[in-house]
């Protein structure tokens, strides 16, 4: 595979780590249930089809990517950073 | 010229100047620049070449290309002997060595032929059904004795000594193939001014050009073909490359490729690969990768001399040879009667060309005529005879009535199939076209299109036109517009008329012998019967229960009969049968050329310290630690085994003064306003009231509640800390953070780097360590215990003004520092220390030394930070803040990481001190059996202490904490062990920790 | 640091020390590929803060006449570049040493600064074949129309990390300069000099780069 990152362009899958399913958020803070970090850590849907998922791009610019793929076909859709970029940044 | 009695005077693409001699089991013969393997066999009149795999038939030369089942080879000698290869697409070389296979004792007379004889006994599923019980005899009686009577050649018996390599190539538009098609979609997209990548299987360009005489716009096809090539060449982004088979179709524009560089050649040239695996990355491609003709079906279709009409063109053709001297066509369609014609040409008798169809076109009439055959129309040939050498055929017409024809070449066509392999290995099947009875490439691959003949558009007119026309609409969609219109070329004209016949049956209720479908693993019409009398009647279920199409050629020209003869039985229509779909390799690819420069020492990476060159001289012995080398011992001379020299290193620090590199540990440095936050939440432990100038140990969790590292972290500034993990996590730990400050915490203020390469790091430590640390700390930095307390951590010089980093920490559990010098200082370091530790007896110690002492410590290392372990288990569970949130901790707290029974950290010795301890025992009470129900645990880490002079051992307990002083066994069945051992504190030496703040 | 001040005995030791030797090997005749060792540059990592990337990028405009590289492309100017090495993340590569520290302290404040010079293997890599040899192992496209003058990358070449960018052209053609781990320069010279074998290749190491070797 080719992943588009953002940031240096198409590379080889070979450069990027995978992680899974981008959607789960952390459950912040002290208040936090087991239940629900339970959730955040083991709960995965498993789509055949669209998926947002993330990747580190280890190999290159260390940044962690959000990239939308389909999991039948591996037609990527988008590649963005997923840390978001504030509003007056340079780049 | 004497010496190959069957090449022709002149004609063909060899070049007669340059004879190449080779052997052939053992025999010497000659052949000429130019031949493959097989079309200089077949000079030299050698028919048969190898033995089949199952029934160790005679067996010749099918195909001239790389679909040959038959005619595989064992190619050169010793180290570089390669099994099963293809004599067809093998090129001759001066002094190259062939042997045939699966032959015993010689290849003219097999003893294994008998299984011919048995036949009966080894149908489909044989394997299956016979070898099934009883199970014991299975490993030793008969697998040993398939594997002895079957086989595909031997490996090469040493080492490979050539060398291989991997690449990567980039291009707009790659062509796969080098016949008409690709030809004309090479040039119209490298006229465009796309950068181009033409591959081909062959050693030369042309494809079906080469094997057929034909014109182009009125001259000769080499015409074209040349002025095609030169066009190429001249362009400067394009380029051609021969020997190179496309393999596979890969996401997203990824091709791979294997250039067989110097197959060619007895031994690659000095510096050269043999082969070489590239990985093309093209925005579009374009398959143009031919057909590959069908056999039919009938008795004694494998007799050498049976040969496909295409391939026999090719041999005479191409290669100036005569595959045979009295031949008869047997062809349902119009292209079988091309080579009547070639044949004739070539000075050979055509006695016979029979076609089942019972019109025939008036111009092929007339032809035959011409050349004195006699055409059997509405007839089949029923059978072939002559077993080591074809010498007779019996033709059947309409009517049953059979008669035989002597002869010493059958050439067989039954139309093509379009080489669409690489179509389908994104998973899309192809789809049956009536109108020519053959399948066509359905949904495409994205980025590929397809051209000619592998488009199923047959004719040479067609193949240029739609290569022009799919070379021309790739370069568009790279954002190439045609430069130059091609024009239409007129070729002449060509017979493609065709109505196949699948299989000749049995005439008259006798069986006339075997009818192969799959002549590489001997799968007969037979063997299809009888997978459809048992239900094994979908196309899948076909080929796993009869083995066809599962051969090294993966059934290239078998599958189609295979599924043809399946919907004859079960009265459906082709496509309704099912379709074959094709993985990578098309071919087969060496695990070398895979593989590359990674083999040996250079299978991956090897990371060396910046002081590895120092350690060297001091001879030490090192071992690999994840990618590092690092410095395990220094034997002195005299010094025979390892523990001798490890005690005297351990004791020499607990004694005086020791030096060891850590340069290896992680190092990340962490800067930004936000800083300790971001320690907070990553570490179980607190941060924020770090003072700058001081270090503290930390450890870190994964979400899941499990320890993922650990290790020290210094403040360097308010906002600056320098943060050190283990050596073989510091790439997991790395990633680990920034995904906790790009995804998780993103509004945070924190800047990681690695600085792991910057820092050359070594431990000074034992009760000299400050007086040795004294000679090359600059005069100016006070490093007294009282300035420079446990755990401060600051930046100093050294030598005269180099900057240094000064941490007091400790794994050994004595007065110790970590000094840090820019890494081009570091063998400077080593050697200054060692200068200034020479009053004190320095001793070099080595990751070994390192490790008893971190057990005499009772410190955790690798492996207790198993990935099985918490906090908790590992008896730092105090470490634990309860007033912030951190990763880890929620989890960390599910019931059972936190019951009572869980495993937990503590120390053992032997009751009886003289007995060796082993990591890996597990603990059973005593007096109990040693079963899975009685386990307690096990031993994590041991090591001989030279200072208490027993072993110790550091493991996981059940209920550890709590039973300190109780006695139980470590039992090692692996090793036979079963020793009674006393459960203790994990701390053996100096429990209080005075010695660390002398 | 003034190396007048320095004791004897610290002699620097550099990162091809060991590894990389002067003269000729591989294929006879031209050489088709030309290396040069790197030694003694000035190496450090710039991280700006979220916000500051316009004061940091304003500075060094002032101090280095530089301008900050927001893609992946260099700028180099009197023998400074700044090498773009990821968002937001700046290498600041110096020919020498002299000055180098002045610059951090210049910036200093406005970047999270690590001094990486001693942490890096560098090679300037040219020849005629250049580019075949390269293609042995680099998954990134050099061809010219798709990597400029100018342009860099970071990579994975025989899975070792290499941050490279084209400097400008030189007698033989493109120049790039390729920058490894130091720990991996071993490993990357045996991957290198297998694939330049075939093309002859000529190494030289400048005489600066003497000091400490051996």
């Amino acid at each position: 595979m080719r992943i588009p990152c953002p940031h240096c362009g198409a590379r080889d899958a070979q450069e990027f780590t995978y992680l899974g399913d981008a959607n789960p958020k952390r459950p912040e803070g002290m208040e936090t249930t087991e239940a629900a970090m339970f959730d955040y850590v083991y709960q995965r849907d498993n789509p055949a089809g669209r998926l947002r998922e993330l990747w580190y791009h280890g190999a290159g610019c260390h940044a962690w990517l959000v990239v939308t793929r389909d999991t039948r076909t591996h037609a990527i859709e988008a590649a963005e950073p997923a840390k978001p970029t504030k509003a007056g940044a340079a780049a | 010229m004497s010496t190959q009695p069957f090449r022709l005077a002149a004609g063909g693409l060899v070049d007669r100047t340059q004879a190449q001699s080779f052997r052939f089991d053992g025999k010497r013969y000659e052949g000429y620049a130019g031949d493959t393997l097989a079309s200089a066999l077949l000079a030299n009149g050698v028919r048969l070449v190898g033995r089949s795999f199952k029934y160790h038939r005679p067996r010749g030369i099918l195909s001239a290309g790389a679909e040959e089942p038959n005619a595989l080879v064992e190619l050169r000698a010793g180290a570089r002997r390669e099994p099963n290869t293809r004599a067809t697409v093998a090129e001759l070389y001066h002094g190259l060595e062939a042997r045939s296979q699966n032959r015993w004792p010689s290849l003219a007379f097999d003893l294994l032929s008998v299984n011919s004889l048995f036949g009966a006994g080894l149908v489909a599923g044989f394997y299956y059904k016979t070898f099934m019980w009883p199970a014991a005899f299975w490993e030793k009686l008969y697998e040993p004795l398939i594997r002895r009577a079957a086989g595909l050649g031997r490996a090469a018996p040493h080492e490979d000594p050539d060398h291989y390599e991997k690449a990567f190539a980039f291009c707009d538009v790659l062509v796969i193939g080098g016949g008409p098609a690709g030809l004309a979609a090479a040039l119209a997209a490298g006229r465009s001014g796309a950068r181009v990548i033409l591959c081909d299987e062959d050693f030369r360009l042309g494809g079906a050009l080469l094997a057929e005489k034909r014109e182009i716009d009125g001259q000769p096809a080499a015409e074209w073909l040349a002025a095609t090539l030169a066009e190429l060449a001249s362009l400067p982004d394009v380029t051609v490359m021969p020997r190179s088979t496309v393999y596979g179709v890969y996401d997203h524009g990824i091709y791979g490729v294997v250039e067989r560089v110097n197959d060619h050649l007895p031994v690659p040239p000095a510096h050269q690969p043999r082969q070489r695996a590239w990985r093309v990355n093209a925005k579009r491609a374009v398959l143009a990768a031919g057909a590959i003709e069908r056999p039919i079906v009938f008795a004694g279709n494998d007799t050498p001399g049976v040969m496909l009409a295409g391939a026999v063109r090719a041999y005479v053709n191409r290669y100036g040879v005569l595959p045979g001297r009295e031949a008869v066509i047997f062809t349902s369609g119009d292209d079988g009667w091309a080579t009547a014609r070639d044949l004739a040409a070539a000075g050979a008798t055509v006695a016979a060309i029979v076609d089942p169809r019972a019109e025939i076109d008036a111009g092929l009439m007339a032809m035959a005529g011409q050349i004195g055959a006699r055409v059997f129309a509405g007839s089949v040939v029923s059978s072939a005879s002559g077993g080591r050498a074809l010498d007779r055929v019996t033709i059947r017409d309409a009517s049953g009535r059979e008669q035989s024809i002597a002869c010493d070449l059958l050439a067989v066509s039954n139309g093509w199939n379009p080489t669409l392999h690489l179509t389908s290995h994104q998973n899309t099947r192809p789809i049956w076209d009536e109108a020519i009875h053959a399948f066509v490439p359905g949904q495409m691959p994205a980025g590929l299109s397809v051209a000619g003949s592998a488009a199923g558009r047959f004719s040479l007119a067609q193949a240029l036109e739609d290569g022009a026309r799919q070379g021309t609409e790739a370069a568009l969609d790279c954002g190439f517009a045609g430069k130059a219109e091609l024009p239409p070329r007129k070729t002449d004209l060509e017979g493609i008329a065709l109505s196949p016949v699948w299989r000749v049956k049995d005439g008259k209720g006798r069986s006339l012998g075997k009818a192969f479908v799959d002549f590489q693993n001997d799968v007969t019409d037979k063997d299809v019967e009888l997978a459809a009398r048992e239900g094994f009647k979908p196309v899948e279920h076909l080929k796993r229960y009869t083995t066809l199409g599962m051969a090294t050629d993966q059934g290239k020209t078998s599958n189609i009969a295979g599924l043809a003869i399946m919907a004859e039985l079960t009265a459906k229509t082709i496509p309704e049968t099912g379709t074959t779909i094709f993985r990578p390799p098309y071919t087969p690819v060496a695990i070398g050329a895979l593989g590359g420069h990674h083999r040996g020492r250079d299978f991956r990476p090897t990371r060396l310290a910046p002081t590895h060159q120092w350690s060297q001289d001091q001879g030490a012995v090192f071992v690999e630690s994840g990618a590092w080398m690092r410095a395990q011992y220094y034997p002195k001379p005299g010094e025979t085994d390892w523990l001798t020299t490890v005690n005297r290193e351990v004791l020499a620090v607990r004694n005086g003064v020791g030096l060891c590199d850590v340069s290896t540990l992680g190092k990340i440095d962490i800067q930004g306003a936000d800083a300790a936050e971001f320690l907070e939440r990553v570490y179980i432990n607190g941060w924020k009231a770090l003072p700058v100038g001081k270090a503290r140990y930390g450890l870190m969790l994964r979400e899941d509640g499990f320890v993922m590292d650990d290790g020290t972290t210094s403040r360097l500034a308010e906002t600056h800390f320098l943060t050190t993990t283990t050596t073989a996590n510091a790439g997991k730990v790395m990633q680990h953070l920034e995904f906790c400050h790009q995804v998780l915490w993103p509004s945070l203020d924190v800047r990681l780097v690695s600085v792991s390469e910057q820092w050359a790091q070594a431990a000074i430590a034992g009760p000299k360590a400050r007086a040795v640390l004294q000679g090359v700390v600059d005069p100016q930095y006070d490093i007294s215990n009282e300035a420079f307390p446990y755990l401060a951590a600051r930046e100093i010089t050294v030598g005269g003004g180099i900057p240094a980093r000064l941490f007091r920490i400790s794994f050994s559990g004595e007065l110790a520092y970590e000094l840090a010098v820019p890494a081009d200082y570091g063998d400077a370091m080593m050697r200054a220390l060692m200068a200034a530790g020479e009053a004190h007896d320095i001793c070099a110690y080595g990751t070994e030394a390192l490790g008893v002492m971190r057990i005499e410590k009772g410190h955790v290392a690798g492996n207790e930070l198993s990935g099985q372990t918490t906090a908790r288990d590992l008896g730092l569970g105090k470490m634990m803040s309860a007033k912030k949130d951190y990763i880890g901790r929620v989890m960390a707290k599910r019931e059972a990481l936190v019951e009572a029974e869980r495993p937990s950290f503590v120390g053992f010795k032997a009751v009886d001190p003289g007995q060796r301890l082993r990591a890996g025992a597990h603990f059973i009470a005593l007096g109990k059996p040693a079963t899975m129900e009685n386990d307690e645990g096990y031993m994590t880490s041991v090591a001989y202490s030279p200072n208490l002079k027993h072993w110790m051992g550091l493991g996981l307990l059940k209920n550890g904490a709590s039973r300190i002083g109780e006695r139980i066994r470590a039992v090692d069945p692996v090793r036979n062990g079963d020793i009674e051992v006393e459960i203790c504190s994990p701390v053996f030496v100096d429990p209080e920790g005075t010695r660390l703040h002398v | 640091m003034s190396d007048a001040a320095m004791k004897p005995g610290w002699t620097p030791r550099s990162a091809w020390a060991g590894i990389l030797s002067e003269g000729s090997f591989g294929a006879k005749g031209s050489a088709g590929v030309i290396v040069t060792a790197r030694e003694g540059l000035g190496i450090a990592s710039l991280i700006a803060p979220e916000d500051g990337e316009a004061a940091l990028s304003q500075a060094v405009k002032t101090r280095l006449r530089l301008d900050l590289p927001t893609t992946p492309r260099i700028a180099v100017l009197a023998g400074r570049a700044l090498v773009w090495a990821g968002p937001g993340l700046w290498l600041l590569v110096t020919e020498d040493r002299t000055g180098f520290a002045d610059d951090l302290q210049a910036l200093s404040g406005l970047a999270a600064i690590a001094d990486q010079s001693d942490g890096r293997a560098v090679l300037t890599l040219s020849g005629g074949k250049i580019r075949a040899a390269l293609a042995k192992g680099c998954m990134i496209d050099l061809h010219p129309s798709a990597f400029p003058v100018g342009s860099a990358a970071l990579t994975s070449i025989a899975h070792i990390g290499v941050h490279l960018w084209r400097a400008e052209d030189g007698p033989n053609g493109a120049v790039f300069e390729f920058m490894v781990a130091r720990s991996m320069a071993g490993s990357f010279w045996s991957w290198f000099s297998a694939s330049a074998a075939e093309f002859g290749c000529q190494v030289t190491i400048p005489r600066a780069c003497h000091v400490g070797r051996g």
